[in-house]
Formats: structure tokens, C-alpha cells, sequence
């Protein structure tokens, strides 16, 4: 995996992947020219559900505020 | 639509290094590499405050800006990362960041040789959410199991805060409300004028 | 200004943004770790074949995602302070993979420092010792369990027919949980003697002597989630921000809502950086601060008269002194100016409730006692004690070692702090089942049995002492080390010629410790390491600082050869012949001690402290439903525990001690001790009776309508027998079976519990009486307290002003010196003039074996050094980094960093006290076992330490004492 041919060959696959979906917001000057990372609530436990992960994510951010538990 | 963020609010933090070790404990982090780290000023006098910094998830990354082969890209979520296969470790991201985040780990590290690692935000990188591969080049995905970055969830006086901006907001207005003040560090005077005079004269030797 | 600016720091600079600078060629550790952590597993097995300790297992265990295998979640309580931080681990195949934060623990809501969140690398342990191990010829040789066991009581036996079981000391350890603590005290005693202790000795042992003897028992008032709700807070002698970091999660939010924070310490700490005042004072010099406070609040009027008339005995005396303090002598003595004694005064007395902390800058003093005590009557002059927000917040030291005072291997006392008398030993007898001739059999005459041990403190000149001058037979020939590091204790340089005069040293330990490299530095044999599990390989119960209860489950397997402590017990009892006698009522399951049967034995003996309540059903049920505890009064508003149907509302997180009665009594424990505001059932209490009940003719009990709400008895009273009762006429309330048990006991030996239950149930009085706090404690060498120079003191004009006490013959077994050596060194600041002091860094705990092994510890503070002021540097030629000499008066020197910094005054040094494996210049690395060094080594700053000890508790001096720096 560490080797420039490896990493050509996935430079390659990445961009053939590139046109099926927009995966990225691409920087302006430059186009990311890397794989394609899926999205975190693509998975069992948010089957594909965005609006029930950004819930879960500001519900668990709330443990990041102890006035909330104290006066709670 | 969620956008992460961290703030580190200088009056909570008693630089313990929680975060630190947090990073190193989840990722695997190794020796001599830091993707977070806390940063004191006026260490030792009064007036010293510290900070912890990794990452800042820029809106307008220089690093992106930078890169000679293109190989950060932002999610939706509002958080940089980058391929690893794809970096060449240059080190050009290094000069851009103006928090040091880029870090270039030891021959081997993280599986491999030479390429730039950071703070993914714990959101981990282009391969599978949750596989071995990604745990292996860029560690846990805690946002993909709903999670929130361990360094913040961990800090020992929510100093430290990471997640949805609107929600840091939030919990960070709430505080500077109830102390009365924002924070006492630099740039704070320059962006909202003079801070309104503390409830008691600080003494002689007190902080400043 | 820009953030690559990280002060004029040396060592910290490593943990500052420096580091990302060098990142690209960060320093090793060591080939194999490395290769080991960075996951290139090729290169590492390639390796295993010429390791020294096989990496097979290790690789087997190497942590993997948390993918595939099924998780399973296991809650445990964070080793490494008495805040008792929750965590829970991920467990994948008996692989702890992971650590989430428990954020439903009302204790730290998810929070950790950079020890808690690194608690997972104890669950690898690449750098524990693996297998039993004994010193031949120099060099450390493996060997098996069998043989290892076998060869050390053998020893310890051919120990014990020459010379008597007094001859070997049992070093415990406050890492221990409660029942390894409890079994610990027990196991000592079967083997015959009282020469036990544990790191308490050296921690807050004046704090609990000197409280204890003001009001009652000798803990921390209230807790840190009680100081949420305090105005003001005076810090003096902690640095919380490092030693006790996630209580700064309470304190910053009480600070956010007004309180005022004071730190008044000889160091700028990073508890000072987040105060609102910072008075800085010469080291050792609180009692006359204290006095001057004492001064301005007297002088002005606010003291509060109302309670000091219903609920003090002797401020008047206290009041005499504070007004001989004036404000020259103040000064004079501490440095302080009077605006800044006064501010001090004027801020604790109008932000009321006010609380204060101290911690090891107070008790590790010749005049420990004193000082805490001073602290005591601030809070009584203010009416502050018994009142939620306010009381005397002492943050204690390790995970549990509250518990091991409470019950564990103390040489004055048996658990519950029963003392060592006759009637002591025939209670516990009694609860362990045994025949109290048999145990009197085990020691060498009664009078040893009923005689305190030799101190850790001590235990060096237990060896070396000339035998006619030490008050037991023989002098020590053997010492076990069970979860103690040496370089705690002062006077390195000593202990490293006792180590060599004994016959045996044993290390029975998770890591081979610094006591493994000094034996093997100077000795060839006689010397035994057995590897011991930590307290995530077992399960039990611990005491955080707030006398909360926590239950630990078991993590994982005991790693590599290791075996819980409790085991190890038994293993030994069985060997010495009192194994039957050792676990009489506790089932035994493949050697393994069951440890909710242990508990369970506590809990039927310990009634003095309220250890009784506190079975493992009722911990387990708090520790699955933290949720419904509030974090700032730590009650539980309803909730209903899922499995049992237990109903928890109303019980205080933990069941904090005192939880009286039997479980069934279903006391809610006691968030703030002697609180009058509350019901007895409700957590409610007063001040002790035990002191008498009048004194000189004053009565000591509580004035008329002083005690605690709904009382039935609304004035002074003393404490509950049967004699009280039935005169009382509550006897007939009492069952019949409880009557046989409780015919001619007191409360603290009916071992029905009917007293308690009668008293406090029925009646809502408190068993221990009711009676005033003692501002003069009259069986103390000052009863009023009184500044004193400490032995090292760079001033000669103090000294002669301010002398130490006359020395002591037989004090703990040994000549204890004061006078004389004051005497000696009494013109050392001429040669010494620099104050050496120590103390904590966030990254270590104790001795640091264990945290120096871990590397994401280990890389924040890879230099011990010392902390010096720009001023003294640039007289002595220093400049930041530079390696610099450390002298004592002893004649030790050590080599460690300079930081060059204004932390600390121009007069002081200050040194951190965890690291070891350096001595005197020299690296240490090869007298470890191969392999199982720590990562990190240094000069440990108690190499260097002098003589000196407390005049009640024999805590020994660390924060005073002298030094001279010159480059290196």
C-alpha cells in the first residue's frame, strides 16, 4: 500500500469514481482528487436517515454542557 | 445542517492534557505524533491562560488551498480531511496551517511511510466508515457512530468544546452570560472593546 | 501575539506547540514499543524472537478496532485520584479496545484529565512485570508462582521463629480496593504484628489525626460536587488544577456563577492561573497566616458568635492567640503583607458559604497537625462547617485512599478506626470469626498487640536503627512493598542503606517500581518481585475523596502472570497457616477470595464510620443508575433500579460514609458531615461526642436547641450505649434478638444494629451524641496551635523565635528528633539557602511507576527537573534547560533540568516528586527486570529530602526543607 504504483492505481479508481456522486465539497481552486468517503449516517445504525444523525449529534452535544445536567 | 466546530474556552481550560491523551487513546495515536495539543501563555505569571489546539476545521482550508496533489476535501459536516494515499507528505500544509495541526509521523506510522497525519475531527477518512482500513490509516469514526470527537467529550471542565457550531453557541453564550465577561485573553478587548471591570479589584499580584 | 509563544518553560515546552516543530523527528522511545504501537506488526513479530519478554501475548492482545468482534461495556472508576472519575471500557474479546466517557456520572459527567482519559494503556501494560522474579547474583531471574511463594514465606517464616513477627513491615497500599485494604489489615494482623501502613501515612495522616480530634471523623466535609454551591473558596496547599483536575469541572462552574477563588501557596500553580487572588507565602508558614486571618475576622466582628456559643469549645483561646499575631509578625514570619491577609479574611467572611481545600502543601509539615487544624477553626469561626457549600473540602490523594484509612492496613488502628485496644480486637475477632486468644497467640506479648506499628515514614530506621533505642524486639529484617512506591517517602539516600541491611525485600506490585531498580542498584539477592494485577483485572469497591462508594467491575483478565492482591493474600495466608482463619466467612473460589463476601464483612463490622450500609447490591444498583443522581447535591430524585426494583430515591450517589445501620436500615449515606439542617435519616448530623462530655468544667456536649433537624433530644448529648437507652426508656424498642446483641454494647459494637436503628429511626438522633467541635485539642503536643520553623529552615532569626519541639523517645516505636537536629542545622541557610518544596504534574500519580510506563503519558513530561526563579538562576550562573545540580544538607545531590520561571519565588525551588529510576547521575535502565522499565525516568526529588516528621502522625517533611543549586 505504500508504494507510488499502489497509490496510482487508486488515484486512478478514485477518479473513475469521481462522476457518480457528489461525495465532496470540492475547494474552488482545486478538485480533490482522492477517494470518496461516504457519509457518517450511511450505516445500521442511521440507515441513511441525515436528519435522525444531526439529532443524535446535537442531543449528544448537550453532555458537552454541564448546566444542562445540573439545573436539569 | 450541522457544520463541526471546536471552541476552547481559555477560561475553563487548566491545561491537563485530557484532550491529548483522549487523541492518542482513541487513534492510536504514536509517539511524537500530535494531532491535538494544549498551548499555555504567560506560563507561570498571572495572566496565563492556555488553549488547546488541533485542526480547525478552516470553512477556507489553507491547507486545501495549498496541496500540490489535491488530496483534502471537506464534508458536509464541515470537516477536513484528507486521503492518504494520495498525500506525498511534502509538508506544505505544515507551513500553511497557522496551528501546527499537520503532523509527519515517523517512517511507518499509521501504516504509512511518511504521509501527513492530523485531527479527522474523529471522523475518520476516504475508506469505509468504521472498517479496519480506516481505523488503520486515520483511526476511529465517531461521528459515524453518533459520537462526538473523545478529546472534547472528555474534558475535564468542558473546557473544550466540539460538535455543531450552532449548538457550541449555545452552550458557550450561556457561560459567558452567567460569568458576566468573555474571555480575559488576548483579542478579546481589540474585538468588543474593553471588558466590563471586574467584580472586586484584582489584588496586588493578582491575575491581571 | 502569537500562539507559538510557550513561556519561558523547559521540560513543559515538551507538551507546547514546540513539539509539532520536531515532529518530523520525534524522540523514540524505545525500537520495540515503538514499532508495537505504530501497528507495523510484520516488523514486530520479526522481532519477538530476541525479545526478552515474549511479544506473542502482547500481540495477541494488540489493540484492534472496535469491528467485528461484540463489545461489551464495563464500568470502572478511573485509578489514578480520589475524584472518582467513572469509565466505561469497551471490552472486545477480553481486549479493552475502547473508552467512552460516562457522562450520567454525577461525579464527572464524562470528564477526565490526561490520566483518566489514558486509562486504557493499564489494560496493554507493555512495561509491567510479567512474572514472579527474584534478584540472583545481581541479575533479575524468572521463576514460577510455586517456587516464588515458596522461597518468600520461607524466608519470612525462618523471619519470624529467629526474630518474631514484628521483624517484618507490610508496606499496603492505598491503590488497593476497599476489601483488598480491609483483608490487607487482617492478613497483618494473623501474621502477628501492627508494623503495616500505607501511603495515608504520608498523604493527609494530619489530616485525618487533626480533624478527626476536632470534630469527629477525619475526611473530606463535604464533597466536590457540594462546592458548586459555595461564594467563596480559599486554596492553601492544593494545586487541584493538577492533582485534581476534574473537581476544577465544579469549582470553575461555581467560580462562573460568582464564587471567589483564593489561592495563597509559595507557588504560582495552575490552580493559582484560575483564581481571582493569588497570595504567595513562604513555605510552611500557614499557621501564622491563618492567625492573621483569625485576626481580621475577630477584629471586625465576623465571626459567627451564634454558632461558635452552640456548637465550638475553646475559640476563645484561639481568639487570644490570633490577636498576638499582629500584622509585622505576620509578615515577619510568611511574607505576606497585611492588605493580603486581610482580603483573604474579608473575602472568606463575606461570601458566605465559604469552603476551603487543602492538600499535601498543608499536612507533609512537622506541624501538619497544627496547620490543618488552623484550617478547621477558620471554618468554625465562620460557622462554616455543617453548612452545604461550606466545611473543610480535603481533596485525599489516591483512588482509595480513603478507603484504606477507613479500613485498611493502618498500625494504630483496626478498620473502622476501632483503635488497637483489648475491646478493639475481641469486636473484630468476633466479625472474622475467630478466637481472640488465637489472634493475642500470633503476636509476640499483648503489649505489641496493642501497641502502634512502626510508620512507612519509618520503616528505614526500623532497620537501621540502634536495637536498643527502638521500642519493639526485634529491628526490621524484612519489608514487603504491597503497592507503594519508595521514592514517596523522604530520605532516599537513607533508605537505600536500610534496603541493603535487610535480610528480604519483597515488591508484589503490577510494575517491578522503583524499589526493584534501588535493590537491584545495590544488592545481589534476598531480593523477590511478584507481579500483581491492577484494579481493572479485579472488582470491588473504592472511597473517593467524598466518602462516596463506587464499584468497580472487572475489566479484563489479570494480564500476563499477574494475580489479584486478594489472592495473593491467600496464597500466603496459606503458606503461614491461617488461610481458614483468614477468609472464616468469606467463600474461596480457586484461591480468589470472594470480594462482595469481603464487603459484606465490613459492612457488619465496621459501624463507627457508617461502612455498614454500603452492601455490593445496594453500590451496584448506584453505579448502573447514575443517571438519577444530581450532580450538585448528589441526591437521587426518584428512579427505580430495573433489575431488583429497588427504589433510590432520596439515597445521596455512593451511599457516602457514614451510611449507618444495617443495609435494611436503607440510610441514604452523608453528602455534608454534621449538618443540623438535615434529618439524621436524611443524611443529617452534628458534632462527635468523643471527647468526654465536659472539660476543666465546661461541658463539651452542643448548647440547647443545637442539633440536627427533628431530633428528639433537641440539645448536647453523649453518645449512645445500652445504659442510655434503657434509661432513656427506648430499650423496650429494640427487638428481642437485638436486645441478646446489644446487652452491654454502644453503638459501635452492637453487632445487630439495633442501637443505631432505635436511636436514629425512631428517635432522629444521631448515636455519636451530639457535642461542641474542639478548637483546642488539649492531647495534641499544641493544643493550641502554634507556628514552628520546620527543622530545615533557611532562617536562623525564625528558628530562635519560632523553635520545633523537644525530641521524642519512643514515638511510633522509634526516637523521633526535633530539637536537636533544629539545633544542628540551625545556620544551614548559609550553605542552603534555597527552600526545596515538591509536589504534583497532571501527567504522574505518586511514586509515577505506573503513569511514567505509559507513553501517552509518558511524552508530556519526558525531564524531571526543577523549577527555579529567573533571579536565583541568573546569581547561580542558570540559564532555562540547562542540567543543574540539586544538594541537600544530606549530602545527596541530583542532576536534573532547569525551568527557568516566575512560578516560584526568588527563595524557593519547587521539584515534582514522581519521577525515579535515575540516583545521583546514573540511569537506573539496567536494574530493572529487561524490558519492564518505565518509559520515562528521572532523579526522584526524595533522594535529596531530609529528616523531619509530624509530632503526632509522623508524616514526614517534604514541602519545607533547604537546597543548593549549582550548573551542572
Amino acid at each position: 500500500m505504500n508504494t507510488g504504483i499502489v497509490g496510482a492505481c487508486v488515484l486512478a479508481l478514485a477518479l473513475a469514481g469521481c462522476g457518480d456522486r457528489a461525495q465532496v465539497v470540492v475547494y474552488k481552486q482545486g478538485q480533490y482528487q482522492g477517494k470518496p468517503d461516504g457519509k457518517p449516517w450511511d450505516n445500521d445504525a442511521f440507515s441513511g436517515d441525515r436528519t435522525e444523525w444531526e439529532a443524535t449529534i446535537r442531543a449528544r452535544n448537550q453532555n458537552q454542557n454541564e448546566y444542562r445536567r445540573i439545573n436539569g | 445542517m450541522a457544520r463541526m466546530k471546536f471552541i476552547c474556552d481559555t477560561e475553563r481550560c487548566i491545561e491537563c492534557n485530557g484532550c491529548v491523551t483522549a487523541c492518542k487513546n482513541e487513534h492510536e495515536v504514536p509517539w511524537g505524533v500530535n494531532r491535538r495539543r494544549v498551548v499555555t501563555i504567560n506560563d507561570g505569571v498571572p495572566g496565563e491562560r492556555s488553549l488547546s489546539v488541533a485542526c480547525m476545521h478552516c470553512s477556507d482550508a489553507p491547507c486545501m488551498a495549498v496541496c500540490p496533489v489535491d488530496c483534502f476535501y471537506r464534508t458536509d459536516e464541515g470537516v477536513v480531511l484528507h486521503d492518504k494515499n494520495l498525500c506525498i507528505g511534502c509538508g506544505y500544509c505544515f507551513y500553511a496551517c497557522p496551528f501546527g495541526a499537520p503532523q509527519f509521523p515517523q517512517a511507518g506510522a499509521f501504516g504509512l511511510r511518511g504521509k501527513m497525519d492530523k485531527c479527522t475531527f474523529c471522523a475518520g477518512g476516504p475508506e469505509e466508515n468504521g472498517s479496519e482500513a480506516e481505523f488503520r490509516k486515520y483511526g476511529r469514526n465517531r461521528l459515524a457512530e453518533g459520537k462526538l470527537p473523545l478529546c472534547a467529550e472528555v474534558c475535564s471542565t468542558k473546557a473544550l468544546l466540539g460538535g455543531d457550531a450552532d449548538v457550541l453557541a449555545d452552550i458557550y453564550r450561556q457561560r459567558v452570560m452567567t460569568r458576566g465577561k468573555g474571555a480575559d485573553i488576548w483579542g478579546w478587548s481589540t474585538a468588543y472593546g474593553k471588558p466590563e471591570a471586574p467584580a472586586q479589584p484584582p489584588a496586588a499580584g493578582g491575575k491581571s | 501575539m502569537t500562539l507559538t509563544r510557550k513561556s519561558t518553560s523547559g521540560a513543559r515546552a515538551s507538551s507546547g506547540l514546540a513539539r509539532s516543530l520536531s515532529a518530523a523527528a520525534p524522540r523514540i522511545m524505545d525500537r520495540r514499543t515503538f514499532l508495537k504501537r505504530s501497528g507495523v506488526t510484520a516488523g514486530a513479530s520479526a522481532f519477538a524472537s530476541a525479545l526478552p519478554f515474549s511479544m506473542v501475548e502482547r500481540a495477541q492482545a494488540a489493540p484492534a478496532p472496535a469491528v467485528g468482534g461484540k463489545v461489551v461495556m464495563k464500568r470502572t472508576v478511573c485509578t489514578h485520584c480520589s475524584v472518582g472519575c467513572a469509565v466505561d471500557a469497551e471490552v472486545v474479546n477480553g481486549v479493552w479496545v475502547g473508552q467512552e466517557p460516562v457522562f450520567d456520572s454525577p461525579i464527572n459527567m464524562g470528564a477526565h484529565c490526561a490520566k483518566g482519559a489514558s486509562i486504557r494503556e493499564h489494560g496493554h501494560g507493555e512495561h509491567r512485570l510479567r512474572y514472579p522474579m527474584k534478584l540472583v547474583d545481581g541479575r533479575w531471574v524468572r521463576m514460577s508462582w510455586d517456587d516464588a511463594l515458596a522461597e518468600v514465606s520461607a524466608r519470612l517464616l525462618k523471619l519470624r521463629e529467629e526474630s518474631g513477627p514484628d521483624s517484618v513491615y507490610w508496606i499496603g497500599s492505598s491503590k488497593h480496593n476497599n476489601e483488598q485494604a480491609y483483608l490487607m489489615r487482617k492478613f497483618v494482623s494473623m501474621w502477628g504484628t501492627n508494623n503495616c501502613d500505607h501511603q495515608a501515612r504520608i498523604c493527609h495522616s494530619t489530616t485525618v489525626a487533626g480533624v478527626a480530634n476536632t470534630w469527629g471523623y477525619g475526611a473530606m466535609t463535604n464533597s466536590y460536587n457540594d462546592m458548586q454551591n459555595s461564594k467563596a473558596i480559599l486554596f492553601m496547599g492544593s494545586n487541584a488544577a493538577e492533582a485534581h483536575p476534574v473537581s476544577l469541572l465544579h469549582i470553575l462552574h461555581a467560580k462562573e456563577n460568582g464564587a471567589k477563588i483564593v489561592v495563597a501557596d509559595p507557588r504560582f500553580t495552575r490552580t493559582a492561573a484560575k483564581a481571582d487572588h493569588y497570595v504567595r507565602i513562604r513555605s510552611g508558614s500557614d499557621i501564622a497566616i491563618l492567625y492573621g486571618v483569625l485576626r481580621h475576622i475577630f477584629e471586625n466582628g465576623w465571626e459567627d458568635r451564634k454558632y461558635i456559643d452552640d456548637r465550638v469549645y475553646g475559640m476563645d483561646k484561639i481568639r487570644d492567640e490570633a490577636m498576638k499575631w499582629t500584622a509585622d509578625k505576620v509578615e515577619e514570619v510568611s511574607g505576606v503583607p497585611d492588605d493580603q491577609v486581610k482580603l483573604i479574611a474579608e473575602t472568606m467572611a463575606k461570601n458566605k458559604p465559604s469552603t476551603v481545600v487543602w492538600c499535601m502543601g498543608q499536612t507533609q509539615h512537622t506541624t501538619g497537625n497544627a496547620i490543618v487544624r488552623m484550617m478547621c477553626n477558620l471554618q468554625l469561626a465562620l460557622g462554616n462547617v455543617g453548612v452545604s457549600g461550606g466545611g473543610t473540602n480535603i481533596f485525599r490523594g489516591h483512588d482509595n485512599v480513603q478507603g484504606a484509612t477507613d479500613v485498611g492496613p493502618n498500625p494504630d488502628s483496626l478498620p473502622g478506626y476501632y483503635g488497637l485496644a483489648a475491646g478493639a480486637w475481641k469486636h473484630w475477632a468476633n466479625v472474622w470469626g475467630v478466637d481472640y486468644e488465637w489472634l493475642k497467640g500470633r503476636y509476640a506479648s499483648q503489649a505489641l498487640m496493642e501497641r502502634s506499628g512502626i510508620t512507612v515514614s519509618r520503616w528505614i530506621d526500623g532497620v537501621t536503627e540502634k536495637n536498643e533505642f527502638i521500642d519493639q524486639d526485634p529491628n526490621l529484617r524484612a519489608v514487603v512493598f504491597w503497592g507503594h512506591a519508595p521514592n514517596s517517602q523522604t530520605r532516599g539516600k537513607d533508605m537505600l542503606e536500610a534496603m541493603k541491611a535487610l535480610d528480604t525485600l519483597v515488591v508484589i506490585d503490577p510494575y517491578p517500581s522503583a524499589t526493584a531498580a534501588m535493590a537491584a542498584s545495590a544488592r545481589r539477592d534476598g531480593v523477590y518481585l511478584l507481579p500483581a494485577a491492577t484494579q481493572f483485572e479485579t472488582e470491588g469497591s473504592c472511597t473517593a475523596s467524598n466518602r462516596s462508594l463506587q464499584w468497580r467491575e472487572k475489566v479484563i483478565e489479570p494480564l500476563w502472570e499477574s494475580k489479584p492482591d486478594h489472592t495473593i493474600m491467600y496464597l500466603f495466608a496459606q503458606k503461614f497457616g491461617f488461610a481458614e482463619q483468614f477468609t472464616k466467612n468469606v467463600k474461596v473460589n480457586n484461591y480468589e477470595p470472594d470480594i462482595a463476601d469481603v464487603l459484606r464483612e465490613i459492612n457488619r463490622g465496621t459501624w463507627t464510620i457508617g461502612y455498614t450500609g454500603q452492601s455490593p447490591e445496594r453500590l451496584k444498583i448506584h453505579m448502573r443508575n447514575m443517571h438519577v443522581f444530581d450532580p450538585k447535591t448528589l441526591r437521587a430524585k426518584g428512579g427505580i433500579d430495573k433489575e431488583t426494583g429497588y427504589s433510590l430515591d432520596g439515597e445521596y450517589f455512593g451511599l457516602p460514609w457514614p451510611c449507618y445501620g444495617t443495609p435494611d436500615m436503607k440510610h441514604p449515606g452523608s453528602p455534608n458531615l454534621y449538618d443540623t439542617s438535615k434529618h439524621v435519616m436524611e443524611g443529617g448530623g452534628n458534632f462527635r461526642a468523643n471527647f468526654g462530655v465536659e472539660k476543666d468544667g465546661t461541658s463539651l456536649l452542643a448548647a440547647d436547641g443545637s442539633a440536627s433537624k427533628g431530633a428528639d433530644l433537641q440539645f448536647g448529648y453523649p453518645e449512645f450505649d445500652h445504659v442510655l437507652l434503657k434509661k432513656l426508656g427506648w430499650w423496650d424498642e429494640l427487638t428481642d434478638d437485638e436486645k441478646k446483641k446489644a446487652e452491654g454494647k454502644n453503638w459501635k459494637t452492637d453487632s445487630s444494629g439495633g442501637i443505631i436503628r432505635v436511636v436514629m429511626k425512631v428517635h432522629g438522633c444521631h448515636p455519636f451524641g451530639n457535642a461542641k467541635a474542639r478548637a483546642v485539642v488539649w492531647n495534641f503536643p499544641d493544643p493550641v496551635p502554634q507556628h514552628r520553623e520546620p527543622l530545615f529552615s533557611p532562617r536562623a532569626d525564625l528558628v530562635a523565635k519560632y523553635p520545633t519541639h523537644d525530641d521524642k523517645k519512643a514515638f511510633w516505636r522509634m526516637p523521633t528528633l526535633y530539637k536537636s537536629v533544629q539545633d544542628q542545622f540551625a545556620n544551614v541557610g548559609k550553605d542552603f539557602p534555597l527552600i526545596m518544596t515538591s509536589g504534583r504534574l497532571v501527567e504522574y500519580e505518586g511514586g509515577g511507576d505506573e503513569t511514567r510506563s505509559n507513553p501517552w503519558l509518558a511524552e508530556l513530561q519526558q525531564d524531571m527537573f526543577v523549577e527555579i526563579n529567573p533571579r536565583a538562576a541568573n546569581d547561580r550562573g542558570i540559564r532555562d534547560k540547562d542540567m543543574v545540580w540539586v544538594r541537600s544538607p544530606t549530602g545527596a545531590q541530583i542532576r536534573v533540568q532547569a525551568m527557568v520561571t516566575e512560578r516560584v519565588g526568588p527563595d524557593t525551588v519547587f521539584l515534582p516528586f514522581h519521577f525515579a529510576g535515575h540516583w545521583m547521575g546514573k540511569d537506573l535502565i539496567d536494574s530493572y527486570p529487561a524490558g519492564a522499565a518505565p518509559v520515562v525516568r528521572g532523579e526522584a526529588v526524595n533522594t535529596a529530602t531530609t529528616y523531619g516528621y509530624d509530632a503526632v502522625t509522623m508524616m514526614q517533611e517534604t514541602k519545607t526543607t533547604v537546597c543548593q543549586i549549582m550548573k551542572a
